[in-house]
C-alpha cells in the first residue's frame, strides 16, 4: 500500500458510500413514485376530463402522502445497510456522519442483524490492525488510522493486565482474571504461593532491578474444586519508573493442564485408598512377627521378614506417589525442625536393616560424632534416605556393601549413600531425577516406578538442600544430599514462626518451599 | 502416672481392631468407639488416661471433639492424654489440633501396634 504524506490517494474512503447511496436510493424511490402518481393522474384525466378543484387538491394530498411514505419506507428499509456501512467505516477508523451502531439495540436483535455487524467489526479489526502496524512502520501516527487499542485488546483470548507503580490495576482486558469489588476496585484473581507471589517478586525487583521478566506456570485463578477455575501461564515484565511499571500477560492453558490435574487427583485418590489396607497389613505383620517369635522355624522366619520388607517397600512407594502428586499440585509441605542425621536414619533403621538382610546386602551406617544438627522435616527426609538406600540395594549385587555416611560441607551437612553395583553412564545421570525416568537397562532388569529420585529431589530441595550423584559404570554410584546446618538457619526459622513460611531462599525449585507442616 | 484406661475413637474397623487387640494384650483397659458422637459421650462419661482420636470420623470430626473437650474455658478432660491419629493428607489439620489441644499425634500409615505401644509407654513415663 502506497502511503504518501499521510494520505491514501489510491484508495477511496469508505465513508463516501453511504451518503451517496442513500441519496440515490431516496431519489430513485421518489422518481418512481412521481412517475406512478403522474400515470394515475393521467388515467383519472382520461375518465374525468374536467376534475373539480377539490379533486385536484385531494390528488395533491394523496401524492404528497405517497412521496413522504416512500421516502420514509426507503429510509427504514435501508437501515441495515446504513449500519453495516457505518460499522465498516468506524472500524476502519474513518470519520462518519452516522454514529457507530450500538450492538445491544433491540432493533438488531429483532432483525437478526447483530451477528452480521459483529462479524463485520471482527473482520474489520483484523484489517485495521494490519493498517495500524503499517502506519506505525511508516512512522505515520495519524490518529485516524490507528484503532482504539484498548478496545481491540478485548478481542484477544490472552489476558493483559497493567499495574502502576503502586501495583494498582490500571488496565485489564476482558480475558484477564480480574476481581472487581463493591467499590469498583480491580484486583488480580490469581492464586500464588505465599513466598512466590507476583507481589513478593515485584517488591524484590523494586529494590534491585530496573528491568526484569519472569514466567509463572500453571497459576490458577481459583482454588481446586471451584467453578470456572482456569489455569494460566503468567508472563510478567517489569520496567522501573515507566508509567505502567508492570505488564502481565496471561495465557489460558486450562485445556492443557486440566486433564493432567484430573489424572493427578485420581492418582492421589488411588494411592490414598491403598494406604488403609497396607497399614493394616504392616500392623498385623509386625504384631504376628512378635507373637510368633519362638514358635516358627528359621525358614518361616525368613518368609516373614520378606513379607514385612515387601509391605514396607510397598508403603514407601505409595508414599512416593502421594508425595509426587502433591508436589505436582503444589501441595507438598514441610515442617522444618532441629534434628540430627541419626534421628532421620533411626526412624527407618529397622526397616533398612531388614531390607538389606533380606536381599543379602551389607549395610553399614556410620555418622561421625559431633555432626552439627540440621533443619529438616523428619518424615519426608526419612523417606528420601529410605529411597536412596532402597535404590542402592536394587542396583547392587548379592553380597555387595552399601555405605551410608555424613560430613560437614560449608553450611550444610552432606549425607552420602554409596553402592558398588552396576553404576551408570554419564548420559543416564543427566536424566536421573526426572519423573518416570528409568535407564534402558534398568527397565529390563530391575523393578521400579522411576518416581523415587524425582520426589527425593523435590523433598530435599524443599528442605533447603541439594541432591546429586556420582557414578562410574560398572563400579557403583554415590548419591549425596545436603541439609542446612540448623545454626545457620535458626534465626530465620524462628522469625517465620511454626510454619517456616518463606524460609528457604536458595532452593532452586520455587514453589515447593515451606508452607507450614508437611508432617511431624 | 501409670496409664491404665484408654479410649480409642477410630471408625476404620480393621485399624481400630488392630490397635484395640494390641493394647488389650499389653494389659490396658480399652474402650473403642467408632463414631464421633459416641466417642465424645464416652470421653465425658469416664476419665480415661489416654484417648486415641482419629481426625476423620462420622458424626463429629476429631477436631470438633477436641474443641468441645478442651476448647472452652475449662478443660473437660484434665487427666487425659490425647493422641491424635491422622492420615497423611490431614497433616496440617491435625498438627494445628495438636498444637492447641492434643498431647501427641501420630500418622496412621506410619504406626504399627508395636510403635503405638512404645508411644503410649513413653507418654506414661513423661507423666502429665
Amino acid at each position: 500500500m502506497e502511503v504518501k504524506d499521510g494520505k491514501k490517494p489510491d484508495i477511496e474512503p469508505l465513508n463516501r458510500f453511504w451518503p451517496n447511496y442513500h441519496q440515490r436510493a431516496i431519489f430513485i424511490a421518489m422518481v418512481s413514485q412521481i412517475v406512478i402518481i403522474l400515470l394515475v393522474i393521467l388515467i383519472v384525466l382520461v375518465f374525468y376530463p374536467q376534475p373539480s378543484i377539490e379533486a385536484w387538491a385531494m390528488m395533491m394530498v394523496v401524492a404528497f402522502i405517497v412521496l413522504v411514505t416512500a421516502a420514509a419506507v426507503t429510509n427504514a428499509l435501508l437501515r441495515p445497510l446504513r449500519d453495516l456501512s457505518a460499522a465498516l467505516v468506524h472500524s476502519a477508523g474513518e470519520r462518519s456522519s452516522v454514529p457507530p451502531p450500538n450492538l445491544n439495540a433491540n432493533y438488531y436483535k429483532r432483525m437478526h442483524l447483530r451477528p452480521l455487524l459483529q462479524q463485520v467489526l471482527e473482520l474489520a479489526s483484523d484489517q485495521s490492525e494490519k493498517r495500524a502496524s503499517e502506519a506505525e512502520a511508516d512512522e505515520k501516527t495519524s490518529t485516524d488510522g490507528i484503532p482504539d487499542i484498548a478496545a481491540q485488546l478485548n478481542h484477544t483470548a490472552t489476558g493483559i493486565i497493567m499495574l502502576n507503580e503502586k501495583r494498582e490495576v490500571v488496565y485489564a482486558n476482558k480475558s484477564a482474571p480480574i476481581h472487581i469489588d463493591g467499590e469498583g476496585k480491580k484486583t488480580m484473581e490469581l492464586i500464588f504461593d505465599v513466598d512466590e507471589s507476583i507481589d513478593q517478586w515485584l517488591t524484590d525487583r523494586g529494590e534491585h532491578d530496573i528491568h526484569a521478566e519472569k514466567v509463572w506456570k500453571r497459576v490458577a485463578n481459583k482454588l481446586t474444586g471451584e467453578a470456572d477455575r482456569r489455569l494460566y501461564d503468567v508472563f510478567v515484565s517489569y520496567e522501573k519508573g515507566s508509567g505502567v511499571e508492570t505488564i502481565i500477560t496471561l495465557l489460558d492453558r486450562t485445556d492443557e493442564y486440566q486433564p493432567e490435574d484430573d489424572d493427578l487427583d485420581f492418582i492421589a485418590f488411588a494411592a490414598h485408598e491403598l494406604r488403609g489396607p497396607i497399614t493394616v497389613i504392616r500392623g498385623y505383620l509386625d504384631t504376628l512377627n512378635d507373637e510368633l517369635e519362638g514358635t516358627i522355624d528359621g525358614d518361616q522366619k525368613e518368609l516373614f521378614s520378606r513379607l514385612i520388607v515387601s509391605a514396607n517397600r510397598l508403603s514407601g512407594y505409595i508414599n512416593n506417589i502421594l508425595n509426587a502428586s502433591r508436589y505436582d499440585r503444589r501441595h507438598l509441605k514441610v515442617h522444618l525442625t532441629e534434628m540430627t542425621i541419626a534421628d532421620i536414619y533411626d526412624t527407618i533403621a529397622d526397616d533398612m536393616r531388614m531390607r538389606a538382610a533380606a536381599q543379602q546386602r551389607l549395610l553399614s551406617v556410620q555418622f561421625p560424632d559431633g555432626l552439627p544438627t540440621v533443619a529438616a522435616d523428619l518424615n519426608s527426609m526419612s523417606e528420601v534416605l529410605g529411597n536412596l538406600i532402597d535404590n542402592a540395594i536394587k542396583y547392587s549385587n548379592d553380597g555387595g556393601s552399601i555405605e551410608v555416611t555424613a560430613g560437614v560441607s560449608g553450611d550444610f551437612v552432606e549425607v552420602s549413600v554409596t553402592d558398588h553395583g552396576i553404576g551408570m553412564p554419564a548420559n543416564v545421570i543427566s536424566n536421573l531425577f526426572h519423573k518416570f525416568y528409568r535407564s534402558h537397562r534398568s527397565r529390563e532388569t530391575v523393578a521400579g516406578t522411576g518416581i523415587g529420585l524425582y520426589i527425593s529431589k523435590a523433598i530435599v530441595e524443599s528442605n533447603g538442600g541439594k541432591i546429586g550423584v556420582r557414578s562410574v559404570e560398572g563400579h557403583g554410584s554415590t548419591f549425596t544430599f545436603s541439609l542446612p546446618i540448623y545454626a545457620t538457619v535458626a534465626e530465620k526459622l524462628k522469625s517465620t514462626g511454626t510454619n517456616n513460611q518463606a524460609f528457604i531462599e536458595h532452593s532452586s525449585s520455587g514453589w515447593i518451599k515451606n508452607h507450614g507442616a508437611f508432617r511431624g | 502416672m501409670a496409664i491404665k484406661t484408654i479410649l480409642v475413637i477410630e471408625d476404620d474397623r480393621f485399624i481400630g481392631e488392630m490397635y484395640v487387640r494390641s493394647l488389650k494384650k499389653a494389659g490396658y483397659d480399652v474402650d473403642w468407639m467408632v463414631d464421633g458422637n459416641d466417642g465424645l459421650i464416652a470421653a465425658r462419661n469416664k476419665p480415661y488416661d489416654v484417648m486415641l482420636l482419629d481426625v476423620m470420623l462420622p458424626e463429629r470430626r476429631g477436631g470438633e471433639i477436641l474443641q468441645i473437650l478442651r476448647g472452652g474455658a475449662e478443660d473437660l478432660i484434665p487427666h487425659t492424654r490425647v493422641v491424635v491419629l491422622t492420615n497423611f493428607d490431614q497433616a496440617e489439620e491435625s498438627r494445628l489440633a495438636m498444637e492447641k489441644n492434643a498431647d501427641a499425634y501420630l500418622i496412621k500409615a506410619e504406626i504399627t501396634p508395636k510403635k503405638l505401644l512404645a508411644v503410649i509407654d513413653k507418654l506414661g513415663q513423661i507423666g502429665k
